[in-house]
């Protein structure tokens, strides 16, 4: 059949417009592809010149829209068109002939089959749809063959409508008065008169895809080969595709796009669809006047289809829906909304039923089960034989038994095991005839009652009853075992460590004091000063013979160490004797005094052998005689104000052993001498940055080493041996390289307020005394904290100092007391100072808060001299 | 490098659980959590720092160890309890509905939750089940003895659980009165307290139990004692000493539990009313034992046992009774007693005469029997009362005499009543002491004695002497006799606490402690007058040379000083010795108390004084601790002395 096989190609094009032209019959209540219909005619028309296509497109058009009306005037003029339209047709109804038939016999379940068949019949049978043709027309009138093709094609529009006009009218109207969901079934549901229109609308929806073969085709790309053409394959009407009316696949895009090309869009092949011809004035002008119908076009009963860029005629159907939903009606024309109610379950005679299904009851379930009966005769054949015994007692377990053997093992001690305490055991404070003195008087009675329960160290009030028959019931004792018990459960447990050790294993273990004897023990001489003035600063001089006080009556009295005799005196009239310092030189006898603004060499010349007068003279005021300047001296040289005066007193002054005055500011506080006799340094606190200065003898020179203090000195010495100053602050302890000129050691006391400090005589030793109450030593060789500090005094500490020749120490306090401390210090490096408390020496009157002020060492003897606020002096010896 | 540790995953936020997340955990109610908590021995623990055991938080809350209540997740009794949850809802429904049958079938098959294996995981020892066993059993005295309804309106106590409080401490006290295993006794305001030595195992260790029985008086309940708890408490405590009994009673080869005689039951007899069962050899079946024991059954201890009991009865001649022929030499001996005991004499010698009868031992023989555990050399210092048969006037509580005589091996007669005894005299003359709790005058005593010779004594004296170890004089003067004042009671635990008291041991040492003090006394006074006449002139080296009058060298000043005033020497001598006297007078009573240790613990205390400034500060603050404690102590004793010496005084005042 060569016209088939020259179809293939655009068959294939146009498969999609198909189904529509199909489905026409089918669902022809719906307007939609009576719709398409018409579209795919008005395409046609301006396309083809020929008048036979265009008439087929119109009268195809003619026939869809208005209901199958002229079958009969299509056949005519296709009957012109086409020879072989005869043999069609005929085949096509013996076709539809033979389907009714069968139909009329066999039951609709058979259908499928059938239809499947009659599928592959139609297609066998030809492409003849009109749309396919119409598709080709518009692809191009290029192919002269393919015209000849079309017009065949065409002409077999034929035999899809034919079916049509031999059924009923009843089956059309049956067919059309239902909407086209219901269709399917509908048709399913009538046996007869939807049969043929199901079977011709499936004959259109089911393809020769069921074949699996396809068709072989001389192949396009390969010359000479063949390849396999399957065909489309047809949507069923249920089918998504099927009801797919937008054949243009652009998608939601403004149709403008498009404006500028031929095409409007794709179909679902990907080919173009071009745009259908807008027909001039004059071609609407003609169809009106040709088809007496086409007046539509232009009326009120057209819509545009924007995506197929044409005027689409609405049916009456769907002009009907409009007007309904225009009027806010149900748009179901057959919509019944005042339907009568079916009283299913509730009219007579059904009132009980609930007919929920009519199933009838099935006879398992009144007849008893075998199998059941057959279990339970097992039960009762047991029982009576006595297997079975009901409500027999489980077999228990003796109420107790033997759980503990003698090889049970505790469990492993754990550190959350925490057992609780037992009660101790009742004491003979409970006992109901105690002794007497367990009995409470009226005052503990009266503590006890005002305590709290908590709080009470005995739970009971300690009674005597003089015979057991009066004993009465313990009120509290429920309450006490309760309470027990909720301690057993509620109080939360914790371990504690008791520290089960004799206190006297905490104390140190100490050389006894009598093993380190001599030490100062008692009070052996005691200097009184006149109404107990003060004694603010007391001195032994280098041969341990004289002892100089300095008092708040500004006078400064030499004592014969012996027997505490006053032996000289001063009267330097510049307020309290703030220190008295001898010079350690033993060749000499020079003792400084420091009043406020000045400091006093003096000697007292008339006390002491000839070659120490004269050695002492000499070195007093040879830089008189040297050096006109008396006056001022300052190693830098800068002319502004000076550190220091040097004043030779009056020769009156000079005779009572008033040798040199040396005017400084502020008030000095301390005196201390450089080990040669020569240099000695002072400190007064309140000489800003002239605080510290050192005064040279030999010379009569001052120098302030310090441009800048940190902090407010305290207390300065002299290294022992070394060139080393030592400046002590508040808080802290600097070591300067007096050489070098440089910052040695920061010693960090931990002190608030330094009040006193000396240095060992070997040097690396250091104590520090503090306002604060303690005492630090400090090993330099250590570190630069302290190796030990102690507190023991309860007031301040005014004074510590080390013994020149043995391993002693000792402070004093504003608590009156002097402690003694015995403090060796090893040549091994390894080994740490041993520092021994030896005594508390007690004398000293406190007043006014004050206690020991100062306290000096006999320079070789274990001998101790004090200062107190109460105006004594004393001398404390072994 | 370390593994980076993250935060609350060690350590305390780890090991410690809030009550609340245990809850949570264990889907349990609060009360079920607490009766899990109680049965389990699962207690709250406070952590070292609470603020990383709570996870940063420091709200308060109470910590549990999470692996206890890890553990309690697989704990049987916790699905019991949902068991008896269910079965709740069950009866509810069904009682509810008024299906009758259906509540009656469910109440049958109601959940019982034992506690037997609580027991053996709590106490994997049988020592450390004795230890804990001081509040069981006080616990299951004060049940015994409680009304149905303590707290009118809250929880009921069973009649039940009363009754098997009851039971259990009757059997516990017959268990005692056997092996003589009591030691102390302490007859105290809040009741009784007594302690057994208890055999806790092969390797002769012993556990003492005290426990504590009240007063037979109606208890004052509180309003807020909450008894569910105390019941579970009791729940657990019941099965405990259950099980501690058995054992006990395993090993002294008896029958538990002990068949009751219901004939002495009904009639009021107390401890009496068992019926021990020696358990045969060969009969074990026959006893209610477990499978378990059948091998203990004869073990080579138990067969050391018999071997040693028969060696024993073989030595002891003729006081004591033999095992095997024990009904008819206890009979013999003394009949009264035995009638006195279990009011059947006459079946019992019935039962004897037939010897085909084979009886059972009774309790009674089987008491007197000697305890087959146990040394004599014990036996005698426990069983001090042996030679002796007491007679128990009614007002005296027949519940704490009877077992303490008994356990002390003495016989007790009750009845009949003091009146009627020269009734009945074979009693009459078996009586040995009658323990009397009321005056009477001597006449009517010895219109009731009669020609026999009977003690007098007052309860206390049992006590006294059980708690001596000793049997002490009773006699007039000494205060035991009726109506006479009673010397102190005195705890016999003190000796094992902290101070000891010599004024408590003899009079004659009391006395001696008062005469020195009277002699100080009147030292004192003559000091005092003459020290205040002196103290006006002093001087303050005088002063110094009075405080320390040792110290040479401060007298040696003093001397000088008044050489300077002007003073002879023999005045400056009186002068001093004055001021000495004085200072003495001064200083503080606590170191007049160590008067005898005063020089030698001056210097002493002086020398630790300078010691201690070379202590560190935090063994400084320890030692000081230490000291306010011992102090503490220290003054309690001393103010305890002090005040014994005052009453001493009086006393001899008012004698005079």
């Amino acid at each position: 059949m060569p016209p088939k096989r020259s179809q293939t190609a655009p068959r294939s094009a146009g498969s999609k417009r198909n189904p529509a032209s199909k489905a026409t019959p089918s669902t022809a209540v719906s307007g939609k592809p009576a719709v398409k219909r018409s579209r795919d005619d008005d395409r046609d028309a301006p396309s083809h010149g020929d008048e036979v296509s265009l008439f087929a497109g119109k009268i195809n058009g003619g026939d869809n829209g208005k209901g199958k009306k002229s079958a009969v005037t299509a056949e005519v003029e296709e009957d012109e068109d086409d020879e072989e339209f005869e043999i069609d047709t005929g085949s096509s109804n013996g076709d539809l002939e033979d389907f009714l038939d069968r139909d009329a016999l066999e039951s609709p379940a058979d259908d499928e089959d059938e239809e499947d068949e009659e599928g592959d019949d139609d297609d066998e049978e030809g492409y003849n749809t009109s749309d396919i043709e119409a598709m080709e027309n518009a692809s191009g009138d290029e192919q002269d063959d393919f015209d000849d093709a079309s017009s065949v094609a065409s002409s077999s529009i034929a035999p899809s409508t034919m079916p049509d006009s031999n059924l009923t009218l009843d089956q059309l109207i049956a067919r059309h008065s239902y909407k086209p969901d219901e269709n399917f079934d509908i048709h399913v549901s009538q046996a007869t008169g939807g049969r043929p229109l199901v079977g011709d609308a499936l004959t259109g929806k089911f393809s020769n895809a069921k074949e699996g073969t396809g068709k072989l085709v001389p192949s396009k790309f390969v010359k000479g080969a063949m390849m396999r053409e399957y065909d489309d394959i047809e949507a069923g009407y249920g089918s998504e595709s099927s009801t797919e009316e937008n054949t243009n696949t652009i998608g939601n895009v403004p149709i403008e796009w498009y404006d500028d090309l031929p095409h409007i869009g794709y179909d679902v092949s990907g080919r173009k669809i071009m745009r259908p011809a807008k027909g001039d004035e004059l071609d609407k002008f003609l169809a009106t006047v040709e088809d007496p119908d086409s007046w539509q076009v232009l009326s009120p009963t057209t819509a545009e289809d924007k995506l197929l860029q044409k005027q689409v005629q609405l049916s009456d159907k769907e002009l009907d829906i409009i007007r309904r939903l225009q009027n806010a009606e149900n748009p179901d024309a057959d919509f019944d909304p005042y339907q009568e109610t079916i009283e299913w379950f509730t009219g007579k005679g059904n009132e009980m039923t609930m007919p929920l299904s009519a199933a009838p009851e099935p006879k398992r379930r009144f007849v008893p089960s075998k199998w059941e009966h057959k279990k339970v005769m097992k039960i009762v054949k047991a029982i009576r034989e006595g297997r079975i015994v009901p409500n027999r007692p489980a077999a228990e377990k003796p109420k107790v038994y033997g759980i503990w053997s003698n090889d049970d093992v505790e469990n492993p001690p754990h550190a959350m095991y925490m057992p609780a305490p037992q009660i101790p055991p009742p004491r003979t404070v409970e006992s109901y005839n105690p002794p007497e003195e367990y009995l409470f008087d009226e005052g503990e009675k009266r503590e006890w009652e005002q305590q709290e329960k908590e709080d009470r160290k005995l739970d009971f009030m300690p009674q005597k009853h003089d015979a057991l028959r009066h004993v009465p019931g313990y009120e509290n004792f429920v309450q006490e075992r309760f309470e027990r018990c909720l301690d057993l459960y509620l109080a939360p447990r914790t371990r504690k460590v008791k520290l089960n050790i004799d206190p006297e294993s905490l104390v140190p273990k100490l050389p006894s004091p009598k093993e380190l004897r001599p030490f100062p023990t008692n009070c052996a001489v005691q200097y009184r000063h006149p109404a107990n003035s003060r004694v603010r600063c007391v001195s032994v001089d280098a041969r341990g013979e004289w002892v100089a006080s300095g008092s708040e009556d500004g006078i400064v009295r030499v004592w014969d160490l012996g027997n505490g005799r006053e032996v000289w005196r001063w009267n330097l009239k510049g307020g309290p004797v703030q220190a008295v310092e001898w010079s350690p030189n033993k060749e000499e006898c020079i003792l400084s005094a420091a009043v406020a603004g000045r400091i006093y060499l003096l000697a007292p010349l008339a006390l002491i052998s000839p070659h120490v007068a004269q050695t002492t003279l000499t070195h007093l005021n040879t830089a008189f005689s040297s050096s006109s300047a008396s006056s001022t001296n300052n190693i830098s040289g800068k002319p502004q104000v000076p550190d220091a005066k040097w004043v030779r007193p009056s020769e009156d002054e000079r005779d009572r052993g008033m040798m040199v005055i040396v005017e400084v500011q502020g008030t000095p506080k301390q005196v201390t001498w450089h080990r040669k006799g020569d240099y000695f340094a002072t400190v007064a606190v309140d000489a800003a940055n002239k605080s510290v200065l050192i005064h040279q003898l030999s010379k009569h020179q001052t120098q302030s080493p310090f441009k800048r203090t940190k902090g407010s000195v305290q207390r300065v010495a002299f290294h022992p041996h070394k060139p080393h100053f030592f400046v002590a602050t508040q808080r802290y302890v600097r070591i300067y390289d007096l050489v070098g000129q440089q910052l040695l050691k920061t010693l960090m006391t931990g002190l608030k307020w330094i009040s006193s400090m000396d240095i060992h005589p070997l040097g690396d030793n250091l104590i520090v005394g503090s306002y604060d109450k303690k005492l630090c030593w400090f090993d330099l060789d250590l570190s630069t904290k302290p190796y030990k500090t102690l507190r023991y005094h309860t007031k301040a500490l005014r004074s510590v100092a080390y013994h020149r020749a043995y391993p002693l120490f000792a402070s004093a306090s504003d608590d009156g007391s002097i402690h003694i401390f015995h403090g060796t210090v090893y040549t091994d490096l390894m080994q740490n100072p041993l520092i021994v408390p030896l005594k508390v020496l007690r004398g000293h009157q406190i007043k006014d808060g004050l206690g020991v002020l100062d306290l000096r060492w006999h320079p070789t003897k274990p001998w101790l001299i004090s200062s107190g606020a109460d105006g004594e002096v004393r001398l404390w010896s072994s | 490098m370390a593994k980076i540790k993250k935060r609350g995953e060690s350590g305390a936020a780890k090991n410690y659980i809030t009550r609340t997340q245990a809850l949570k955990k264990l889907q349990i109610s609060l009360s079920d959590f607490r009766r899990l908590c109680i049965l389990k021995g699962i207690y709250p623990r406070e952590p070292t720092n609470k603020k990383k055991a709570n996870k940063g938080s420091s709200a308060p809350a109470s910590f549990y160890y999470s692996k206890d209540i890890l553990y309690l997740l697989h704990e049987p009794l916790l699905a019991k309890f949902r068991e008896h949850k269910t079965f709740a809802k069950k009866l509810a429904r069904a009682l509810g509905r008024g299906e009758w049958a259906l509540a009656k079938g469910l109440e049958e098959r109601k959940p019982l939750a034992r506690l037997d294996h609580l027991v053996k995981e709590r106490y994997p020892t049988f020592k450390q089940a004795l230890a804990d066993l001081n509040d069981p059993l006080s616990l299951l005295c004060l049940f015994e003895r409680l009304p149905r309804d303590p707290v009118p309106g809250k929880t009921q106590v069973p009649h039940e659980v009363t009754a098997e409080c009851g039971k259990l401490v009757a059997e516990w006290k017959v268990w005692a009165i056997r092996t003589h295993a009591l030691r102390k006794v302490f007859l105290s305001i809040k009741g009784v307290y007594y302690e057994c030595e208890v055999p806790a195992g092969r390797s002769g260790e012993t556990v003492n139990v005290r426990w504590l029985e009240p007063w037979e008086f109606k208890q004052t309940v509180p309003a807020d004692v909450d008894f569910r708890i105390l019941l579970t408490f009791l729940d657990l405590y019941r099965t405990l000493t259950s099980f501690v009994l058995f054992k006990l009673y395993a090993d002294e080869n008896l029958v538990y539990p002990p068949e009751l005689d219901v004939k002495l039951d009904a009639e009021g007899e107390g401890i009496g009313r068992f019926k021990l069962v020696e358990r045969a050899p060969d009969a074990t079946a026959a006893a209610p034992t477990v499978e378990g024991d059948k091998e203990r059954k004869i073990t080579k201890k138990d067969v050391k046992k018999s071997i040693r009991s028969i060696a024993h009865s073989s030595a002891a001649t003729g006081g004591m009774q033999v095992d095997e022929d024990e009904e008819d030499a206890l009979i013999k001996d003394e009949p009264s007693a035995e009638e006195e005991f279990t009011y059947h004499p006459s079946k019992n010698e019935t039962d004897a005469s037939d010897p085909s009868n084979a009886p059972l031992p009774t309790y009674t023989s089987l008491l007197t029997a000697p305890s087959s555990s146990g040394n004599s050399h014990d036996d005698k210092a426990y069983t001090i009362f042996s030679p002796y048969t007491f007679y128990l006037s009614r007002e005296t509580s027949s519940r704490t005499w009877e077992f303490v005589i008994r356990a002390f091996g003495g016989k007790v007669i009750t009845h009949p009543s003091l009146n009627q005894l020269s009734t009945t005299p074979e009693t009459a003359n078996s009586i040995t002491h009658i323990l009397l709790d009321r005056p009477m005058d001597a006449s009517t005593m010895r219109a009731l004695q009669g020609d026999r010779k009977w003690t007098w004594v007052q309860p206390q004296w049992v006590a006294d002497c059980v708690n001596r170890r000793t049997v002490l004089p009773s006699g007039e003067g000494s205060g035991y006799e009726p109506g006479g004042v009673l010397p102190p009671h005195v705890s016999p635990w003190d000796e094992e606490g902290r101070d000891d008291r010599p004024w408590l041991g003899t009079e004659a040492q009391a006395a001696a402690g008062v005469a020195q003090d009277e002699e100080e006394d009147e030292d004192e006074e003559m000091q005092t007058e003459e020290g205040t006449t002196a103290t006006a002139e002093m001087t303050s080296a005088m002063r110094a040379a009075a405080e320390n009058p040792d110290d040479e060298t401060l007298v040696h000043q003093a001397e000088l000083e008044a050489e300077a005033a002007g003073t002879d020497h023999a005045v400056f001598r009186k002068q001093l010795a004055v001021a000495v006297r004085a200072a003495k007078a001064s200083a503080p009573s606590s170191s007049k108390a160590s008067t005898s240790t005063a020089p030698a613990g001056k210097t002493a205390a002086a020398e630790e004084d300078l010691r201690k400034i070379m202590m560190t500060g935090k063994k400084q603050r320890l030692y000081e601790k230490m000291q306010y404690s011992n102090n503490e102590r220290r003054q309690e004793a001393d103010k305890l002395a002090s005040k014994r010496q005052a009453i001493e005084k009086r006393k001899k005042k008012a004698a005079k």
